[in-house]
Protein backbone atom coordinates (compact mmCIF):
# COMPACT_ATOMS: atom_id res chain seq x y z
CA UNK A 1 0.00 0.00 0.00
CA UNK A 2 2.81 2.31 0.96
CA UNK A 3 4.70 1.31 -2.18
CA UNK A 4 1.64 2.19 -4.26
CA UNK A 5 1.27 5.54 -2.59
CA UNK A 6 4.94 6.30 -3.20
CA UNK A 7 4.58 5.56 -6.88
CA UNK A 8 1.45 7.60 -7.10
CA UNK A 9 3.28 10.46 -5.45
CA UNK A 10 6.15 10.31 -7.91
CA UNK A 11 3.73 10.01 -10.84
CA UNK A 12 1.93 13.08 -9.62
CA UNK A 13 5.22 14.91 -9.24
CA UNK A 14 6.15 13.89 -12.77
CA UNK A 15 2.87 15.22 -14.07
CA UNK A 16 3.45 18.44 -12.17
CA UNK A 17 6.80 18.72 -13.88
CA UNK A 18 5.21 18.23 -17.27
CA UNK A 19 2.95 21.19 -16.71
CA UNK A 20 5.70 23.87 -16.69
CA UNK A 21 7.41 22.10 -19.55
CA UNK A 22 4.28 22.42 -21.65
CA UNK A 23 3.80 26.02 -20.56
CA UNK A 24 7.44 26.76 -21.40
CA UNK A 25 7.07 25.24 -24.84
CA UNK A 26 3.96 27.30 -25.40
CA UNK A 27 5.49 30.52 -24.16
CA UNK A 28 8.56 30.05 -26.32
CA UNK A 29 6.32 29.74 -29.36
CA UNK A 30 3.93 32.54 -28.43
CA UNK A 31 5.67 34.80 -25.88
CA UNK A 32 2.86 37.39 -25.83
CA UNK A 33 0.17 34.98 -24.72
CA UNK A 34 -0.99 35.47 -21.14
CA UNK A 35 -3.67 33.57 -19.33
CA UNK A 36 -6.00 34.88 -16.68
CA UNK A 37 -3.78 33.71 -13.86
CA UNK A 38 -0.80 35.58 -15.33
CA UNK A 39 -2.81 38.76 -15.69
CA UNK A 40 -4.18 38.48 -12.16
CA UNK A 41 -0.76 37.92 -10.63
CA UNK A 42 0.75 40.81 -12.54
CA UNK A 43 -2.15 43.09 -11.69
CA UNK A 44 -1.68 42.39 -8.01
CA UNK A 45 2.10 42.46 -8.16
CA UNK A 46 2.62 45.65 -10.14
CA UNK A 47 1.49 48.11 -7.44
CA UNK A 48 3.40 46.17 -4.82
CA UNK A 49 6.51 46.22 -7.00
CA UNK A 50 6.08 49.95 -7.54
CA UNK A 51 5.69 50.54 -3.82
CA UNK A 52 8.75 48.45 -2.98
CA UNK A 53 10.74 50.18 -5.67
CA UNK A 54 9.63 53.59 -4.41
CA UNK A 55 10.55 52.79 -0.82
CA UNK A 56 13.93 51.29 -1.67
CA UNK A 57 14.60 53.99 -4.26
CA UNK A 58 13.81 56.62 -1.63
CA UNK A 59 16.17 54.96 0.83
CA UNK A 60 18.78 54.79 -1.91
CA UNK A 61 18.21 58.47 -2.66
CA UNK A 62 18.61 59.24 1.04
CA UNK A 63 21.91 57.44 0.95
CA UNK A 64 23.14 59.15 -2.19
CA UNK A 65 21.82 62.59 -1.19
CA UNK A 66 22.69 62.63 2.47
CA UNK A 67 24.80 59.80 3.84
CA UNK A 68 27.24 59.85 0.93
CA UNK A 69 27.67 63.62 1.42
CA UNK A 70 30.41 62.64 3.85
CA UNK A 71 32.41 61.70 0.78
CA UNK A 72 31.44 64.99 -0.85
CA UNK A 73 33.09 66.86 2.00
CA UNK A 74 36.31 64.95 1.42
CA UNK A 75 35.95 65.62 -2.28
CA UNK A 76 35.46 69.33 -1.58
CA UNK A 77 38.62 69.42 0.53
CA UNK A 78 40.49 67.68 -2.24
CA UNK A 79 39.12 70.11 -4.82
CA UNK A 80 40.05 73.07 -2.63
CA UNK A 81 43.58 71.75 -2.30
CA UNK A 82 43.76 71.20 -6.04
CA UNK A 83 42.41 74.68 -6.67
CA UNK A 84 45.03 76.19 -4.35
CA UNK A 85 47.80 74.21 -5.99
CA UNK A 86 46.64 75.21 -9.47
CA UNK A 87 46.45 78.88 -8.42
CA UNK A 88 49.99 78.68 -7.10
CA UNK A 89 51.14 77.04 -10.31
CA UNK A 90 49.33 79.69 -12.31
CA UNK A 91 50.99 82.44 -10.29
CA UNK A 92 54.38 80.81 -10.76
CA UNK A 93 53.80 80.46 -14.48
CA UNK A 94 52.69 84.07 -14.76
CA UNK A 95 55.76 85.14 -12.84
CA UNK A 96 57.92 82.98 -15.09
CA UNK A 97 56.28 84.51 -18.15
CA UNK A 98 56.95 88.01 -16.83
CA UNK A 99 60.55 87.07 -16.02
CA UNK A 100 60.88 85.67 -19.51
CA UNK A 101 59.58 88.89 -21.04
CA UNK A 102 62.06 90.89 -18.97
CA UNK A 103 64.90 88.57 -19.96
CA UNK A 104 63.90 88.83 -23.61
CA UNK A 105 64.04 92.60 -23.36
CA UNK A 106 67.39 92.31 -21.65
CA UNK A 107 68.73 90.03 -24.38
CA UNK A 108 67.53 92.47 -27.02
CA UNK A 109 69.21 95.28 -25.12
CA UNK A 110 72.40 93.29 -24.80
CA UNK A 111 72.40 92.58 -28.53
CA UNK A 112 71.74 96.18 -29.41
CA UNK A 113 74.37 97.49 -26.99
CA UNK A 114 77.80 97.63 -28.51
CA UNK A 115 79.56 97.83 -25.17
CA UNK A 116 80.59 94.90 -23.07
CA UNK A 117 77.89 94.26 -20.50
CA UNK A 118 77.02 92.07 -17.55
CA UNK A 119 73.49 91.29 -16.45
CA UNK A 120 72.42 91.54 -12.84
CA UNK A 121 69.30 91.00 -10.79
CA UNK A 122 67.88 93.51 -8.37
CA UNK A 123 67.93 91.77 -5.01
CA UNK A 124 67.00 94.63 -2.69
CA UNK A 125 66.15 98.28 -2.58
CA UNK A 126 66.51 100.98 -0.01
CA UNK A 127 63.37 101.67 1.92
CA UNK A 128 62.57 105.07 3.25
CA UNK A 129 59.24 106.30 4.49
CA UNK A 130 59.74 109.75 3.01
CA UNK A 131 61.36 109.04 -0.30
CA UNK A 132 60.81 106.63 -3.10
CA UNK A 133 63.42 104.00 -3.73
CA UNK A 134 66.56 105.73 -4.90
CA UNK A 135 69.11 102.99 -4.50
CA UNK A 136 68.96 99.34 -5.37
CA UNK A 137 71.20 96.39 -4.71
CA UNK A 138 72.28 94.00 -7.44
CA UNK A 139 73.83 90.54 -7.39
CA UNK A 140 77.11 91.52 -9.07
CA UNK A 141 80.12 92.27 -6.92
CA UNK A 142 83.54 93.75 -7.15
CA UNK A 143 84.90 90.83 -9.15
CA UNK A 144 83.04 92.09 -12.21
CA UNK A 145 82.08 95.69 -11.62
CA UNK A 146 83.72 98.90 -10.53
CA UNK A 147 82.34 101.94 -8.79
CA UNK A 148 80.91 104.41 -11.25
CA UNK A 149 79.99 101.95 -14.02
CA UNK A 150 76.70 102.83 -15.77
CA UNK A 151 73.69 100.64 -15.18
CA UNK A 152 70.96 100.48 -17.80
CA UNK A 153 67.74 98.61 -18.50
CA UNK A 154 65.65 98.06 -21.59
CA UNK A 155 63.86 101.36 -20.94
CA UNK A 156 66.92 103.48 -20.46
CA UNK A 157 69.48 104.69 -17.94
CA UNK A 158 69.08 103.37 -14.41
CA UNK A 159 72.01 104.90 -12.62
CA UNK A 160 75.59 104.01 -11.73
CA UNK A 161 77.41 101.72 -9.35
CA UNK A 162 77.75 103.47 -6.00
CA UNK A 163 79.39 100.77 -3.93
CA UNK A 164 80.72 97.37 -4.79
CA UNK A 165 81.44 94.78 -2.13
CA UNK A 166 81.77 91.04 -2.23
CA UNK A 167 79.23 89.62 -4.59
CA UNK A 168 76.88 92.58 -4.45
CA UNK A 169 76.80 96.22 -5.47
CA UNK A 170 74.63 99.24 -4.77
CA UNK A 171 73.28 101.27 -7.66
CA UNK A 172 72.65 104.97 -7.32
CA UNK A 173 69.52 105.71 -9.32
CA UNK A 174 69.35 108.80 -11.50
CA UNK A 175 66.43 109.97 -9.35
CA UNK A 176 68.64 110.15 -6.27
CA UNK A 177 69.55 113.71 -5.23
CA UNK A 178 73.19 112.66 -5.13
CA UNK A 179 73.12 111.61 -8.76
CA UNK A 180 74.23 113.96 -11.51
CA UNK A 181 74.27 113.11 -15.17
CA UNK A 182 75.30 115.36 -18.04
CA UNK A 183 72.35 115.24 -20.46
CA UNK A 184 71.27 116.64 -23.77
CA UNK A 185 67.75 117.26 -25.01
CA UNK A 186 67.49 115.31 -28.23
CA UNK A 187 65.11 117.63 -30.10
CA UNK A 188 66.85 120.96 -29.37
CA UNK A 189 70.38 120.01 -28.43
CA UNK A 190 70.18 121.91 -25.16
CA UNK A 191 72.53 120.59 -22.51
CA UNK A 192 72.33 120.53 -18.76
CA UNK A 193 73.05 118.60 -15.63
CA UNK A 194 70.38 116.13 -14.51
CA UNK A 195 69.93 115.76 -10.78
CA UNK A 196 67.53 113.60 -8.84
CA UNK A 197 64.68 115.08 -6.86
CA UNK A 198 63.87 113.55 -3.51
CA UNK A 199 60.17 113.39 -4.11
CA UNK A 200 58.08 111.28 -1.77
CA UNK A 201 55.43 110.31 -4.28
CA UNK A 202 57.16 109.96 -7.64
CA UNK A 203 60.49 109.51 -9.35
CA UNK A 204 61.56 112.86 -10.76
CA UNK A 205 64.73 114.64 -11.83
CA UNK A 206 65.57 118.21 -12.66
CA UNK A 207 67.85 119.62 -15.31
CA UNK A 208 70.13 122.28 -13.94
CA UNK A 209 71.95 124.86 -15.94
CA UNK A 210 69.67 124.72 -18.95
CA UNK A 211 69.94 128.14 -20.55
CA UNK A 212 66.82 130.27 -20.92
CA UNK A 213 67.32 130.62 -24.65
CA UNK A 214 67.00 126.92 -25.36
CA UNK A 215 63.48 125.94 -26.39
CA UNK A 216 62.21 122.97 -24.40
CA UNK A 217 58.86 121.27 -24.75
CA UNK A 218 57.11 118.77 -22.57
CA UNK A 219 57.71 115.28 -23.94
CA UNK A 220 61.14 115.98 -25.39
CA UNK A 221 63.57 113.10 -24.99
CA UNK A 222 66.48 113.54 -22.64
CA UNK A 223 69.63 111.48 -23.29
CA UNK A 224 73.11 111.26 -21.89
CA UNK A 225 75.51 113.63 -23.57
CA UNK A 226 78.61 111.48 -23.12
CA UNK A 227 80.32 114.31 -21.30
CA UNK A 228 81.27 113.81 -17.74
CA UNK A 229 83.03 110.84 -16.36
CA UNK A 230 80.44 108.15 -15.99
CA UNK A 231 77.98 107.69 -18.88
CA UNK A 232 78.42 107.01 -22.58
CA UNK A 233 76.57 109.12 -25.10
CA UNK A 234 73.00 108.49 -26.24
CA UNK A 235 71.47 106.59 -23.34
CA UNK A 236 67.83 107.52 -22.88
CA UNK A 237 67.25 109.07 -19.48
CA UNK A 238 63.66 110.23 -19.68
CA UNK A 239 61.43 112.88 -21.10
CA UNK A 240 60.59 116.44 -20.15
CA UNK A 241 57.67 116.49 -17.72
CA UNK A 242 57.38 120.23 -17.08
CA UNK A 243 59.12 123.45 -18.04
CA UNK A 244 59.32 126.64 -16.00
CA UNK A 245 60.89 129.38 -18.14
CA UNK A 246 59.41 132.31 -16.22
CA UNK A 247 61.98 132.23 -13.52
CA UNK A 248 64.45 135.03 -13.33
CA UNK A 249 68.01 134.17 -14.03
CA UNK A 250 70.07 132.49 -16.67
CA UNK A 251 68.61 129.01 -16.51
CA UNK A 252 65.22 127.35 -16.90
CA UNK A 253 63.75 124.94 -14.44
CA UNK A 254 62.90 121.69 -16.20
CA UNK A 255 61.66 118.50 -14.57
CA UNK A 256 62.28 115.14 -16.19
CA UNK A 257 60.34 111.94 -15.77
CA UNK A 258 62.78 109.03 -15.88
CA UNK A 259 62.24 106.51 -18.66
CA UNK A 260 62.78 103.64 -16.24
CA UNK A 261 60.07 102.62 -13.79
CA UNK A 262 62.32 101.98 -10.82
CA UNK A 263 59.56 100.46 -8.72
CA UNK A 264 59.20 97.48 -11.05
CA UNK A 265 62.84 97.11 -11.98
CA UNK A 266 64.02 93.50 -11.84
CA UNK A 267 66.99 92.99 -14.12
CA UNK A 268 69.62 95.43 -15.34
CA UNK A 269 72.72 95.52 -17.47
CA UNK A 270 76.03 96.93 -16.27
CA UNK A 271 78.17 98.55 -18.94
CA UNK A 272 81.58 97.06 -18.22
CA UNK A 273 83.38 98.71 -21.11
CA UNK A 274 82.45 101.50 -23.49
CA UNK A 275 81.28 100.68 -27.01
CA UNK A 276 84.06 100.30 -29.59
CA UNK A 277 84.95 103.55 -31.33
CA UNK A 278 83.22 104.30 -34.59
CA UNK A 279 86.47 105.70 -35.99
CA UNK A 280 88.38 102.79 -37.60
CA UNK A 281 91.62 104.72 -37.30
CA UNK A 282 91.47 104.33 -33.58
CA UNK A 283 91.30 100.57 -33.87
CA UNK A 284 95.05 100.30 -33.57
CA UNK A 285 94.81 101.49 -30.07
CA UNK A 286 91.62 99.82 -29.00
CA UNK A 287 92.60 98.92 -25.52
CA UNK A 288 89.56 99.73 -23.48
CA UNK A 289 89.81 102.52 -21.08
CA UNK A 290 87.76 102.54 -18.00
CA UNK A 291 84.09 102.04 -18.83
CA UNK A 292 83.08 105.48 -17.81
CA UNK A 293 82.35 107.45 -20.94
CA UNK A 294 84.53 110.21 -22.21
CA UNK A 295 87.00 112.07 -20.11
CA UNK A 296 85.97 115.67 -19.47
CA UNK A 297 87.98 118.51 -20.93
CA UNK B 1 -0.73 25.42 5.31
CA UNK B 2 3.01 25.35 5.78
CA UNK B 3 3.52 25.17 2.03
CA UNK B 4 1.06 27.98 1.42
CA UNK B 5 3.01 30.15 3.84
CA UNK B 6 6.23 29.25 2.09
CA UNK B 7 4.64 30.24 -1.23
CA UNK B 8 3.46 33.58 0.14
CA UNK B 9 6.84 34.35 1.71
CA UNK B 10 8.58 33.30 -1.49
CA UNK B 11 6.24 35.53 -3.48
CA UNK B 12 7.12 38.56 -1.38
CA UNK B 13 10.82 37.76 -1.53
CA UNK B 14 10.62 37.51 -5.31
CA UNK B 15 8.54 40.67 -5.48
CA UNK B 16 11.08 42.58 -3.42
CA UNK B 17 13.93 41.19 -5.45
CA UNK B 18 12.27 42.12 -8.76
CA UNK B 19 11.58 45.64 -7.49
CA UNK B 20 14.88 46.56 -5.91
CA UNK B 21 17.53 44.47 -7.62
CA UNK B 22 17.58 46.79 -10.62
CA UNK B 23 18.76 49.58 -8.34
CA UNK B 24 22.02 47.82 -7.62
CA UNK B 25 25.03 48.21 -9.92
CA UNK B 26 25.31 44.44 -10.35
CA UNK B 27 21.66 44.10 -11.38
CA UNK B 28 22.46 41.78 -14.29
CA UNK B 29 23.50 39.06 -11.86
CA UNK B 30 20.24 37.88 -10.33
CA UNK B 31 20.31 35.26 -7.57
CA UNK B 32 18.15 32.16 -8.15
CA UNK B 33 15.96 32.68 -5.11
CA UNK B 34 13.09 30.62 -6.50
CA UNK B 35 15.36 27.67 -7.16
CA UNK B 36 16.81 27.90 -3.64
CA UNK B 37 13.34 27.86 -2.11
CA UNK B 38 12.41 24.95 -4.35
CA UNK B 39 15.51 23.11 -3.15
CA UNK B 40 14.53 23.79 0.44
CA UNK B 41 11.03 22.50 -0.21
CA UNK B 42 12.47 19.36 -1.78
CA UNK B 43 14.82 18.81 1.14
CA UNK B 44 12.07 19.32 3.71
CA UNK B 45 9.28 17.42 1.96
CA UNK B 46 7.96 14.76 4.30
CA UNK B 47 6.27 11.64 3.02
CA UNK B 48 4.86 13.07 -0.20
CA UNK B 49 6.87 14.90 -2.84
CA UNK B 50 3.98 16.05 -5.00
CA UNK B 51 2.80 18.94 -2.76
CA UNK B 52 6.32 20.29 -2.49
CA UNK B 53 6.87 19.95 -6.22
CA UNK B 54 3.57 21.70 -6.89
CA UNK B 55 4.61 24.50 -4.56
CA UNK B 56 8.02 24.74 -6.19
CA UNK B 57 6.45 24.87 -9.65
CA UNK B 58 4.08 27.59 -8.49
CA UNK B 59 6.91 29.62 -6.94
CA UNK B 60 8.90 29.21 -10.14
CA UNK B 61 5.94 30.29 -12.18
CA UNK B 62 5.53 33.41 -10.04
CA UNK B 63 9.21 34.09 -10.55
CA UNK B 64 8.73 33.76 -14.29
CA UNK B 65 5.93 36.31 -14.18
CA UNK B 66 7.74 38.76 -11.92
CA UNK B 67 11.16 38.48 -13.58
CA UNK B 68 9.85 38.43 -17.12
CA UNK B 69 11.47 35.16 -18.15
CA UNK B 70 9.56 32.87 -20.53
CA UNK B 71 6.75 31.45 -18.43
CA UNK B 72 7.50 27.93 -17.39
CA UNK B 73 11.29 28.17 -17.46
CA UNK B 74 11.98 28.86 -13.78
CA UNK B 75 8.91 26.81 -12.91
CA UNK B 76 10.36 23.79 -14.67
CA UNK B 77 13.79 24.28 -13.13
CA UNK B 78 12.28 24.74 -9.70
CA UNK B 79 10.18 21.62 -10.06
CA UNK B 80 13.17 19.57 -11.17
CA UNK B 81 15.31 20.98 -8.37
CA UNK B 82 12.66 20.21 -5.80
CA UNK B 83 12.33 16.65 -7.08
CA UNK B 84 16.08 16.09 -7.14
CA UNK B 85 16.46 17.46 -3.62
CA UNK B 86 13.63 15.28 -2.40
CA UNK B 87 15.39 12.23 -3.84
CA UNK B 88 18.60 13.02 -1.97
CA UNK B 89 17.07 14.30 1.25
CA UNK B 90 17.64 11.05 3.06
CA UNK B 91 21.37 11.18 2.42
CA UNK B 92 21.98 14.87 2.87
CA UNK B 93 21.63 17.22 5.81
CA UNK B 94 22.04 20.84 4.80
CA UNK B 95 23.14 22.67 7.96
CA UNK B 96 25.64 25.34 8.79
CA UNK B 97 26.37 28.50 6.84
CA UNK B 98 29.36 27.11 4.98
CA UNK B 99 27.70 23.97 3.74
CA UNK B 100 24.49 25.85 2.92
CA UNK B 101 26.54 28.30 0.87
CA UNK B 102 28.26 25.50 -1.05
CA UNK B 103 25.01 23.64 -1.53
CA UNK B 104 23.29 26.82 -2.78
CA UNK B 105 26.13 27.38 -5.21
CA UNK B 106 25.80 23.87 -6.58
CA UNK B 107 22.04 24.24 -6.93
CA UNK B 108 22.53 27.57 -8.73
CA UNK B 109 25.15 26.00 -11.00
CA UNK B 110 22.87 23.16 -11.98
CA UNK B 111 19.96 25.54 -12.53
CA UNK B 112 22.12 27.85 -14.62
CA UNK B 113 23.43 25.04 -16.79
CA UNK B 114 19.91 23.76 -17.31
CA UNK B 115 18.77 27.27 -18.27
CA UNK B 116 21.58 27.50 -20.84
CA UNK B 117 20.56 24.08 -22.15
CA UNK B 118 16.93 25.12 -22.53
CA UNK B 119 17.92 28.35 -24.18
CA UNK B 120 20.15 26.52 -26.63
CA UNK B 121 17.30 24.14 -27.49
CA UNK B 122 14.97 27.09 -27.97
CA UNK B 123 17.55 28.92 -30.07
CA UNK B 124 17.70 31.78 -27.59
CA UNK B 125 21.44 31.84 -26.96
CA UNK B 126 23.36 34.75 -28.47
CA UNK B 127 26.10 33.99 -31.05
CA UNK B 128 29.05 34.61 -28.72
CA UNK B 129 27.57 32.73 -25.80
CA UNK B 130 30.88 31.93 -24.16
CA UNK B 131 30.35 34.91 -21.91
CA UNK B 132 27.21 33.21 -20.58
CA UNK B 133 29.44 31.00 -18.48
CA UNK B 134 31.13 34.02 -16.93
CA UNK B 135 27.72 35.42 -16.04
CA UNK B 136 26.71 32.00 -14.72
CA UNK B 137 29.78 31.84 -12.49
CA UNK B 138 29.05 35.23 -10.95
CA UNK B 139 25.38 34.36 -10.58
CA UNK B 140 26.37 31.15 -8.80
CA UNK B 141 28.54 33.14 -6.40
CA UNK B 142 25.81 35.62 -5.59
CA UNK B 143 23.20 32.86 -5.15
CA UNK B 144 25.58 30.95 -2.91
CA UNK B 145 26.11 34.03 -0.76
CA UNK B 146 22.37 34.55 -0.38
CA UNK B 147 21.69 30.85 0.20
CA UNK B 148 22.02 30.85 4.00
CA UNK B 149 19.68 33.85 4.30
CA UNK B 150 17.02 32.20 2.13
CA UNK B 151 17.30 28.90 3.97
CA UNK B 152 17.10 30.63 7.33
CA UNK B 153 13.96 32.50 6.23
CA UNK B 154 12.35 29.29 5.06
CA UNK B 155 13.28 27.53 8.32
CA UNK B 156 11.78 30.41 10.25
CA UNK B 157 8.49 29.99 8.37
CA UNK B 158 8.60 26.24 9.03
CA UNK B 159 9.23 26.80 12.71
CA UNK B 160 6.10 28.96 12.93
CA UNK B 161 4.06 25.98 11.77
CA UNK B 162 5.66 23.45 14.08
CA UNK B 163 3.19 21.53 16.23
CA UNK B 164 5.55 20.93 19.16
CA UNK B 165 8.47 22.75 20.69
CA UNK B 166 10.75 19.97 19.60
CA UNK B 167 9.58 20.31 16.01
CA UNK B 168 10.06 24.07 16.20
CA UNK B 169 13.62 23.77 17.46
CA UNK B 170 14.36 21.14 14.85
CA UNK B 171 12.94 23.30 12.07
CA UNK B 172 14.80 26.37 13.21
CA UNK B 173 18.08 24.47 13.27
CA UNK B 174 17.50 22.85 9.90
CA UNK B 175 16.86 19.38 11.20
CA UNK B 176 13.61 18.85 9.29
CA UNK B 177 14.10 16.44 6.49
Amino acid sequence: MLFKRKHLDYALAGLLLLLPAVILRSSLREPVNQNGFDRAVLRISSPLQAAASWVVGGLGGLFTDYVWLVNVEDENDELRATNLRLREELGQLRGAAEDLAVLEELVDLKRSTQAETAAAHIIASSINSHFRVNRVRIDRGDAAVEVGMPVISAEGLVGRILHSYGTHSDVLLVSDPQSSVDVVIEETGGRGLLRGVASDDAYFCEIEYLEQGKTVRVGDKVKTSGLGKHFPEGLLVGEIASVDSARHGLYQKVTVKPAVDFSSLDTVLILLAPPPPSDPGRAQNNKSKAAHGVEPF
Amino acid sequence: MRLAAQIVVAYFMLLLLSAVWRLFPWSELVPDIAVLIAAYLGLTAREQAAPSVASAVLIGYLADLLFGTPTGLIALISGLTCTACHLIQGRLLVRGSMFTTVFSGLIALAAGLFTILVRSFAGLLPPGWGSEFGTLALSVVITALLGPIVFRTCRYVDSRFARTRRERDAAASGMIG
